[in-house]
């Protein structure tokens, strides 16, 4: 009985993920083409050789890697600090408890587009600000260098994405038994001190959660490039996806977009293993 | 614990802080959807002159209509699946003696961290022998996929957490576990899957990337249509800012009604160990 509770769920997640992922690393070692029909012609790991040798590809990877260490480390600073404000008992502290839903709740492409309105070059309401301010002298055209544009993908991610980990976070903090922090304070600790010896120590098991999470969500970045920066200028913020997705439906090359997929899928494997004890625990029923 | 009063203010002006800063960008995103072109371009404040012809431009300009309607239907079907579904999986992981749990709760936590770029393509070639590229049952047999990694992952405690005795007691009384499932544990739990639900819409809602490979034609989501408005060279700004409000009005409206159960979920799903 129980098993068959299992059986429509278990089919989608053969067909629609277990399957696929078998059928994107088998097709990785072929030479196959939209143009060419359904011909395939094995080639062993030549996709994996033109791959290591395609500047456009550690092009790629370098600004998706840079991007998800500065998004992830960035992101978990700041919601240790914006959860330890969350965590106050002051009115006022529900507000802003529904004001981090929001960012969280809306498409990324939806606050890709606010944000490339923000920065617009000449509608922009950043330049305007920086300008009124004496900061800058002329308008900057952010998304038309590589520098500007990839710290305004970084923005744009980080306003996103921190106060869903500040959520996270604060669930940790919540979860700390109050006599453990007050045995603390009794002992003479400072402030800093039980938050160093007693608090952080606690909050590791939430905090490698979230950076689980976060590692291997950011490293698929996506739709926030789709709508600020399309991978531009001459694809210096060009995330896997983006390009991995252009070969495949641009190009029509299904053999080596599948090499390229395979590579998201063993760093995607990669990271998973580096928390194998978090994800174990996860599933202990 | 004490609370000295620097805390207090430092307490308010973070608050001050952290709302303008998450505020702003919608600030910005309304105010400008009811400005004249000239205004967005003289980056007034406020509009001097409040006008919605903005919102009937991001009408006519693209079927935003259509958009919404098509997003409904895929999201809420998907929605109905994951929660038919992932509760019936959720409940024969919690509540029976079935083998293998720890390896099935494996797959699900895996499903739900591979990042879609390793599936997509084989996913198109299922959909398109299928003939439902351009439709909204193909698009929502995927984000039902995604949705079901929610659902099940959220409800197998869920449905732990009911106590066993009222089951038992129906067992005694002759019940066959799919008449206990539906009459014992779905109203017992229907305020979580409530929840889940909401986690699962708004999932499929937002999902940009298979809504653009399966549905570039027809059948086109809101997140996919947002991206039309915008030409090679020209982005009609106030438009498109009219156009984002009315796709993110119904989010924000479910978010500010039911903000305690989704904290709550979320919460939770970070911490399940």
């Amino acid at each position: 009985m129980g098993y068959l509770f299992l059986i429509p769920t278990m089919t989608i997640f053969f067909a629609f993920a277990i399957y696929p992922v078998f059928r994107t690393i088998y097709l990785s070692f072929f030479e196959y083409r939209l143009q060419f029909g359904n011909l395939k012609k094995f080639i062993g790991l030549t996709n994996y050789m033109k791959m290591f040798s395609s500047e456009r590809f550690y092009l790629s990877l370098r600004f998706t890697m840079l991007f998800t260490f500065l998004t992830v480390s960035i992101e978990v600073f700041l919601g240790l600090i914006f959860a330890q404000f969350m965590n106050k008992n002051y009115p006022g502290k529900s507000l802003l408890r529904v004001v981090v839903l929001i960012p969280w709740a809306i498409p990324t492409i939806v606050s890709g587009f606010i944000w490339r309105f923000m920065v617009d070059d000449i509608y922009g309401v950043v330049n305007g600000i920086l300008l009124s301010l004496g900061i800058i002298k002329e308008f900057i055209p952010w998304l038309s260098q590589t520098g500007s544009a990839t710290v305004v993908l970084l923005v744009a991610d980080i306003w996103k994405t921190t106060p869903y980990v500040s959520l996270l976070v604060l669930a940790g903090l919540q979860n700390i038994p109050r006599s453990f922090l007050e045995a603390a304070e009794i002992d003479g600790a400072n402030g800093l001190k039980t938050y160093l010896y007693i608090t952080f120590p606690l909050l590791k098991p939430v905090l490698a959660t979230a950076t689980l999470f976060r590692l291997i969500q950011s490293f698929k970045v996506y739709a926030i490039v789709v709508a600020l920066t399309n991978g531009g200028p001459a694809n210096t913020t060009e995330p896997l996806t983006l390009f991995t997705l252009r070969t495949y439906f641009d190009a029509g090359n299904y053999g080596y977009g599948a090499a390229l997929a395979s590579f998201t899928f063993i760093i995607t494997v990669v990271i998973a293993l580096l928390f194998l004890n978090i994800i174990l625990k996860k599933v202990d029923i | 614990m004490r609370q000295p009063r620097s805390d207090f203010i430092l307490f308010y002006l973070f608050c001050t802080f952290f709302i303008l800063l998450i505020g702003f960008p919608f600030f910005w995103q309304i105010t400008n959807s009811l400005k004249i072109e000239k205004e967005i371009f003289e980056l007034r404040w406020m509009p001097s002159r409040i006008i919605l012809n903005n919102y009937k431009e991001a009408f006519i300009r693209q079927p935003l209509l259509k958009f919404l309607f098509n997003s409904s239907i895929i999201s809420s079907g998907a929605t109905v699946l994951a929660l038919l579904f992932g509760s019936m999986a959720a409940y024969s992981l919690a509540r029976t003696d079935i083998r293998g749990k720890r390896l099935i709760l494996l797959i699900i936590l895996s499903v739900s961290l591979l990042p879609p770029i390793v599936i997509i393509n084989p996913i198109y070639s299922i959909i398109r022998s299928l003939k439902l590229l351009n439709s909204h049952f193909g698009l929502m047999m995927v984000d039902t996929l995604f949705g079901l990694t929610i659902s099940v992952w959220f409800l197998t405690p869920y449905f732990q957490s009911v106590p066993m005795d009222l089951e038992e007691s129906a067992f005694i009384d002759g019940a066959s576990p799919f008449l206990s499932f539906r009459k014992i544990i779905i109203p017992i739990v229907t305020p979580g899957i409530f929840t889940v639900g909401i986690l699962v819409f708004i999932k499929a809602w937002n999902d940009f990337l298979f809504a653009l490979v399966l549905n570039p034609i027809r059948a086109r989501t809101v997140t996919v249509g947002l991206k039309l408005y915008e030409s090679d060279n020209y982005i009609p700004w106030g438009t498109l800012m009219a156009a984002s409000v009315v796709i993110v009005v119904p989010l924000i409206v479910v978010v500010l009604l039911l903000q305690k159960r989704i904290i709550g979920g979320l919460m939770e799903g970070g911490l399940k160990e």
